[in-house]
């Protein structure tokens, strides 16, 4: 949002920080169903680290190291994940929302994660709160330029 | 758009071959002796999707199908003329299509609808196409007025219906009529049923003193009027009411009260339909007078009745359009000219279009070699078998209809000529011609309408009704009524210049103090209501949030004294690794004061910040790291999109919102409820805390099933699984609120 660059310190370390923000995010992701967190935090934790180099590089150099333009899509495609999974059973003729595999049943097992549809919805959740966090900060960082001109 | 003119131009074709294989596909089920369908629908509601033609469904399917072929070819030539007028682009004319087309389907639907609930979806479907389609002139103050005030009265009173249906679901446990007409009895709830039910058709017929809708609603483009007006939706009150006429047979009192409501919308109808001098309010007044018959022969009770009730609505529907579209055309050739006062003698120019008329108007005021002369008849018929007193009030009310009717039809076309007249297209000439055909051969051979007038009547009473007309050219009573009828109408004519200034009198006193008058006063106390609320509580948020909380507070404060208060404040100990949360908790509480001190926007944002910060802290300690952590990085994010906000907005404003001095007023208000609504939150959470709940709580039941779906986090499992439902909802309100931040910031004036 600045145009005034910061000090170099702030953003070496800023852009030293973007890659753990974002493994964290995936991390509170996955443990999601094992441990604290979930897919909002993540998604929070993520718009964070995304916020972070908005605030120490400005605007121009942000969008053009990450990119941005796509970020709201996320948020598109989260809710569309979220309203798949949360109708597809209606089409079965079970209640809405109704996760698979039923619960007890066998499942596949990656690490701690297990693949059931509620971590979809989760990982929904996280699609569509990145979006929207990032595309709400992409959208002030807009204005705030047109503003300074 | 040239393809959509384009695609436009091939509507009204397209419409009046729907309408006529529509008409073809309704007789030919009908002669094949009719069919249902019968669908499920919502089965836990026990609503079902069943449609019969039976023969009220299969007399109104024609109706809506035939009158629409008619009035479609009329509106092919029409429409056009209509927009050119106005400047208006052809593409517009597929709007007026799809909404006829979406209005008649609705019509068969609610025609051959045996389901309350399912009546009262296509009744509604019916008033939202209506009202599309009277605002169809969308440029004119009076066409939107018009429209509102159809939709209001006959969308309030549609509520109407589905209280009626809802009382007979919660008597009897279903919502087919055919179940509630064999189980429903004489009770007052079932009189109380009928009622509602027969006022939202009497409302949706324009019956007194729901009449101020229709003569509005004639600022719509003349077939609307001629399909809507005559054939449609005020036909859908009258088609409501013979549909459930078993169930308001069950209570005198509402036959009593069709009978009387009926009574008064034909005198006010027919006297006002002397006075007016507009075309088309002239017919408009003169509808609802008609269908007051209608809803009369209901009232008058029996079989009979209920055929004839079917006869004339057949006779008036072909007529009553006939004549819509003639005004239409008459204005059309001369110019825009649209009052009685300005036309006159086009029976020299128009002379097909005047005979054409004249059987329609005939057939209405039931002159002989006409259908309508039959619908008399049975009229006159059935008012004799209820006594005296009604026959004199039918030969009364006849003539009363024929006067207007005459005076309608000589002021258009007879006498002096006094405006110029232009060529019209033939179909718009053709489609009154043929109406009129129908009038007359209806006039000659009646068994068809007679056949189906019986089955309707069947349909409503549930015994045979055999309708038998005929012309007899003997003394008998109801030939003798016409004839006094026919005189009574010359003489109103002939006295017409002596009683104008009493009926001008009249129809003054109605609009002063009539129910139009009421419906204004309503609709404009209720948007001065409307902008005071708004006024007060949505325009600043503080007092919006004094609203709701000072009430609730109140509430509050009512529910803890009227609870025993003995053992309900325990003051507990301190335990030793307690101490930490109390310090966090005394720092939320100092962090709270702080927020009220600042002026400054960023201050502001900042202390609250430290609140939230605070509370995080006691979440920790308090052994809920899933909320602590969500806790702080919702105060994370939202303190620095506060920054970035404050950024946004030019630095003088906020200066100067700072610095404002306080109102007086907000002085004292505002720390009050402050103060107050904080200590009746301290009261509840510590009565709500000092009694723990002895019972196994929703919460370790959710911990009890974390594992068995597949989760270890039991709050997550709560927020993907247990509550998915409530999660789904918030997501959806992010997404919606991201898309409104993000047009707000683009288009918005945020500078």
């Amino acid at each position: 949002m600045r145009e005034t660059p910061t000090s170099v310190l702030t953003q070496v370390i800023s852009r030293l920080l973007l890659a753990p923000i974002l493994v964290i995010a995936i991390a509170i992701l996955v443990k999601g169903y094992a441990d604290v967190g979930d897919g909002f935090s993540a998604g929070v934790v993520a718009a964070l680290g995304i916020l972070l180099q908005y605030m120490a590089f400005g605007r121009a150099e942000t969008e053009r190291l990450l990119p941005i333009s796509l970020v709201p899509l996320l948020a598109f495609i989260g809710m569309l994940i979220a309203l798949a999974i949360a109708a597809i059973p209606l089409l079965r003729g079970e209640a809405l929302l109704t996760h698979v595999p039923e619960p007890r049943a066998d499942v596949v097992e990656v690490g701690t994660l297990e693949l059931i549809t509620a971590v979809g919805f989760d990982v929904a959740i996280f699609l569509l709160v990145l979006g929207a966090a990032v595309g709400i900060i992409h959208a002030i960082a807009v204005v705030a330029e047109g503003e300074k001109r | 758009m040239i393809d959509a003119e384009r695609f436009a131009r091939h509507s009204a074709p397209l419409a009046f071959a729907l309408a006529a294989a529509g008409f073809v596909a309704v007789l030919v089920v009908w002669l094949d002796g009719g069919g249902t369908l019968d669908l499920d629908w919502i089965p836990t509601l026990d609503a079902r999707l069943t449609f019969t033609l039976d023969g009220i469904g299969a007399l109104y399917a024609l109706l809506a199908t035939g009158v629409g072929a008619a009035v479609f070819a009329y509106s092919w030539r029409y429409l056009p003329l209509h927009l050119s007028h106005q400047g208006r682009s052809r593409g517009e004319e597929l709007r007026f299509y799809a909404l006829m087309v979406l209005f008649m389907v609705s019509m068969v639907g609610l025609a051959t609808a045996q389901d309350l609930l399912l009546i009262f979806v296509f009744w509604d479907l019916t008033a939202i196409a209506s009202y599309f389609l009277i605002a169809y002139d969308r440029h004119e103050a009076v066409s939107r007025y018009g429209a509102l005030m159809a939709l209001i009265v006959t969308g309030v009173t549609a509520v109407l219906l589905l209280v009626g249906a809802l009382v007979l679901y919660g008597e009897h446990g279903t919502f087919a009529l055919d179940e509630l007409i064999e189980a429903a009895g004489p009770s007052s709830t079932v009189t109380l049923a009928a009622a509602l039910i027969a006022l939202a058709g009497l409302a949706k017929s324009a019956q007194v003193p729901f009449q101020f809708w229709l003569p509005r609603a004639m600022a719509a483009p003349t077939p609307v009027s001629a399909y809507l007006h005559s054939a449609a939706m005020v036909a859908a009150g009258v088609l409501l009411i013979g549909r459930t006429y078993p169930l308001l047979e069950r209570s005198q009192l509402v036959l009593d009260g069709l009978l009387v409501i009926g009574t008064a919308s034909i005198v006010v109808g027919g006297l006002l339909a002397l006075t007016r001098d507009d075309l088309k309010r002239l017919l408009a007044y003169s509808t609802f007078s008609q269908y007051g018959y209608v809803v009369v022969m209901y009232g008058l009770g029996g079989p009979a009745a209920a055929a004839a009730a079917a006869f004339y609505v057949v006779a008036h529907a072909i007529g009553k359009s006939a004549l819509f579209l003639t005004s239409g055309a008459v204005t059309e050739a001369t110019g825009g000219k649209t009052r009685l006062s300005q036309l006159g003698g086009l029976g020299r120019s128009l002379p097909l279009l005047a005979v054409a008329s004249a059987v329609a108007a005939a057939s209405i005021a039931a002159l002989p070699l006409t259908l309508g002369f039959f619908a008399d008849e049975l009229f006159f018929d059935a008012a004799i078998e209820r006594g005296t007193w009604a026959a004199i009030a039918a030969v009364a009310a006849a003539g009363l209809t024929f006067s207007y009717l005459a005076r309608f039809w000589l002021l258009i076309f007879a006498g002096a000529r006094r405006v110029a007249v232009h060529r019209i297209p033939v179909t718009m000439t053709g489609a009154v011609v043929v109406l009129a055909l129908a009038a007359f051969a209806g006039g000659a051979i009646a068994g068809p309408v007679s056949a189906i007038a019986g089955d309707a009547g069947e349909a409503s009473v549930g015994i045979p009704v055999a309708v038998e007309v005929a012309y007899h050219l003997d003394p008998r009573a109801a030939n003798v009524m016409a004839l006094s009828a026919w005189g009574i109408g010359i003489a109103i004519l002939a006295t017409l210049p002596l009683t104008d200034r009493a009926l001008r009198a009249f129809a003054h006193i109605g609009a002063r103090a009539g129910t139009e008058r009421i419906y204004g006063e309503t609709i404009a106390g209720l948007n001065r209501l409307s902008d005071r609320i708004h006024n007060f509580e949505v325009r600043d948020l503080r007092t919006r949030l004094a609203a709701v909380l000072v009430p609730g507070g109140i509430l509050v404060v009512l529910g803890v004294i009227a609870t025993p208060t003995e053992d309900a404040y325990v003051v507990g100990e301190v335990r030793g690794r307690e101490v930490a949360m109390v310090i966090g908790l005394a720092l939320v509480s100092v962090a709270a004061i702080a927020a009220t001190i600042p002026r400054r926007h960023l201050t502001l944002a900042l202390a609250l910040a430290s609140v939230g910060f605070s509370l995080s802290a006691v979440y920790a300690f308090f052994g809920a790291p899933d909320v602590a952590l969500v806790a702080v990085l919702v105060e994370t994010i939202f303190a620095l999109l506060f920054v970035g906000v404050f950024a946004l907005l030019p630095a003088r404003v906020l200066k100067r919102e700072a610095t404002l001095p306080m109102r007086p007023s907000r002085r004292w208000r505002d720390p009050l409820v402050g103060l107050f609504s904080g200590a009746i939150a301290f009261i509840v959470a510590w009565g709500a805390l000092s009694r723990p709940t002895a019972t196994e709580s929703i919460g370790s039941e959710h911990s009890r099933l974390t594992a068995d779906a597949h989760a270890k986090d039991t709050v997550t499992a709560i927020l993907a699984d247990f509550r998915g439902l409530d999660t789904l909802g918030e997501i959806t309100v992010v997404a919606i609120a991201f898309a409104g931040v993000v047009a707000l910031l683009r288009r918005g004036r945020l500078r």
